[in-house]
């Protein structure tokens, strides 16, 4: 499969990765089928996204769509933050094969799980 | 594209020989001529057909009329094994297998067990070597074929051939005339000495692609008075086994390639095996939690399978990729469904171990210094994946 440069990008260079010490909300999603795994820790205040990091095990598109999330969430109100739909991930990332879309289902399934989590 | 390149999959397929593509453009431009016309132009081609078929033969110790070429590995695996149970149907319809054969081998398996095959796959244990016993175990008055690799395609543990061409000749010889023992050598051929009547084996696949010639030409060693169904009718060539105009330039490539792999046999096998070992001394150094796939001693020399703990294969093998590193990963993500490699999962290893393995494969033009980069850039990269892996929670 050949990925675009952005993909390729943020696989290589990850942002925001790893685990917030101070966050407000956790989740921590697994897709049942193919054990894809991501997780997401988001410091909210005053409504506002002001800190996010994620981990993620499973193929490049999961691990990218968590990248490219967390870019797309930070600094955002929650409630802008809930009208994230996969379509808008799949477009930041400028598009991935239909057999790949799971991986931001995860990623947007998630992110419902942790601002629920509030 | 990459400052730098390194091809480690030469399991997957090798960088073509120069003195095989020049072997191959002369035949190209002279000898163009149909191999099975009368005339001067075809009997040259014929005269140059019949040089790579000795050749051919001379890697695997055979005679050069049980040499049939092929397309491919695939297609010989197909003519093999659909070839043989077409023309033993009436003897009996029972098939001995491994469970982790190449797909050409399963797949002609499973697609001759929807038309009334019975098909036993045996499995392999932690080391990923079958078990001479459970052939000899599975064997019914019905068994008509024992089709086993020689050399596993991902983790590279060659398989007691021997033993089981010893035990299916042994059986025969007692009365069970229609026992036939075909073996898929196409990792093997030009990585191990061979010789066909030390196997014992009735029909060999090779693949000239393996050997730093190009796609596209293959073979199938059929010992001399086992009967075939040709699968590819409509011509006498090969023998009436594989109809078709000859692929005279692929057939010589093949030659030449086979030639130099006998020259240059112990060279070539001490080079790979000096870097393989090299690579894994310094990987079991540097990177922890890993796990090295397979029989250590009774594997191929140019080839290393290792499951990295925490992380996934694909995406280590793109972060691989992007610093121009080339491997492979038995494991694929489809569709939101996970398939892991089925040979790894046969060593009955978990999930995880299963998805997060990769093989380096290792090739003649290889240089040590390739792996001293390649090794920087896989412990660079296992790290980044680890820190960003949550498996690495407590």
């Amino acid at each position: 499969m050949s990925y675009s440069a952005k993909f390729k990008d943020h696989l290589a260079h990850p942002r925001n990765a790893g685990e917030l010490s101070d966050a407000t909300a956790v989740a921590d999603e697994t897709n049942p089928i193919c054990g894809d795994r991501l997780r997401l820790s988001l410091l909210v205040k005053d409504d506002r996204i002001e800190a996010v990091r994620y981990l993620a095990y499973g193929c490049p598109p999961t691990l990218v769509c968590g990248s490219v999330l967390t870019e797309l969430i930070s600094g955002k109100t929650t409630e802008e933050a809930k009208q994230l739909t996969r379509t808008d991930l799949l477009d930041a990332i400028g598009g991935l094969p239909s057999r790949k879309h799971h991986a931001a289902a995860l990623a947007i399934e998630t992110l419902n799980s942790a601002l629920r989590d509030r | 594209m990459p400052a730098r390149r390194v091809y480690l999959d030469n399991s997957a397929t090798t960088p073509v020989d120069p003195r095989v593509a020049a072997a191959m453009a002369r035949a190209v431009v002279e000898n163009f001529g149909n191999a099975s016309s009368v005339h001067g132009f075809g009997q040259q081609a014929r005269a140059a057909v019949d040089r790579a078929r000795r050749e051919v033969a001379a890697l695997i110790g055979a005679k050069q009329n049980e040499i049939v070429f092929t397309s491919g590995g695939t297609e010989a695996n197909n003519l093999a094994i659909r070839g043989l149970c077409e023309a033993t149907a009436t003897h009996g319809r029972h098939i001995i297998t491994s469970s982790i054969e190449h797909p050409s081998v399963a797949g002609v398996c499973a697609s001759l067990e929807k038309r009334g095959w019975e098909v036993t796959r045996l499995p392999v244990y932690q080391n990923g070597i079958v078990k001479v016993e459970d052939v000899a175990a599975a064997l019914r008055p019905e068994t008509v074929l024992v089709t086993i690799m020689m050399a596993n395609n991902e983790i590279g543990t060659i398989q007691p051939v021997a033993e089981i061409g010893a035990l299916v000749r042994e059986r025969r010889a007692a009365g069970h005339r229609h026992l036939w023992f075909h073996t898929d050598a196409v990792q093997a051929v030009g990585r191990m000495r061979l010789n066909v009547d030390e196997i014992g084996c009735d029909m060999l696949t090779m693949s000239a692609h393996k050997l730093y010639a190009p796609k596209g030409i293959g073979a199938l060693y059929v010992r001399r008075g086992v009967r075939l169904h040709g699968q590819n009718v409509g011509g006498h060539q090969e023998r009436e086994r594989r109809a078709g105009t000859e692929n005279v330039p692929g057939i010589v490539a093949f030659g030449e390639a086979a030639k130099l792999a006998r020259e240059e046999f112990d060279a070539r096998r001490a080079h790979d095996r000096a870097l393989r070992d090299k690579f894994e001394k310094v990987v079991v150094e540097r990177i922890p939690d890993i796990v090295m796939n397979g029989d250590r001693e009774l594997r191929l020399a140019h080839l290393s399978n290792i499951s990295f703990r925490f992380i996934e294969g694909e995406g280590l093998l793109i972060n691989l990729d992007l610093e121009g590193v080339a491997v492979s990963t038995g494991s694929a993500c489809s569709s939101g469904t996970l398939e892991p490699s089925p040979v790894i999962r046969a060593l009955g290893v978990d999930d995880e171990l299963a998805r997060g393995s990769i093989r380096f494969s290792f090739g003649k033009d290889n240089t040590e210094d390739e792996i001293e980069y390649v090794v920087e850039v896989l412990v660079r990269a296992v790290e980044r994946l680890r820190a960003l892996s949550p498996l690495t929670l407590v």
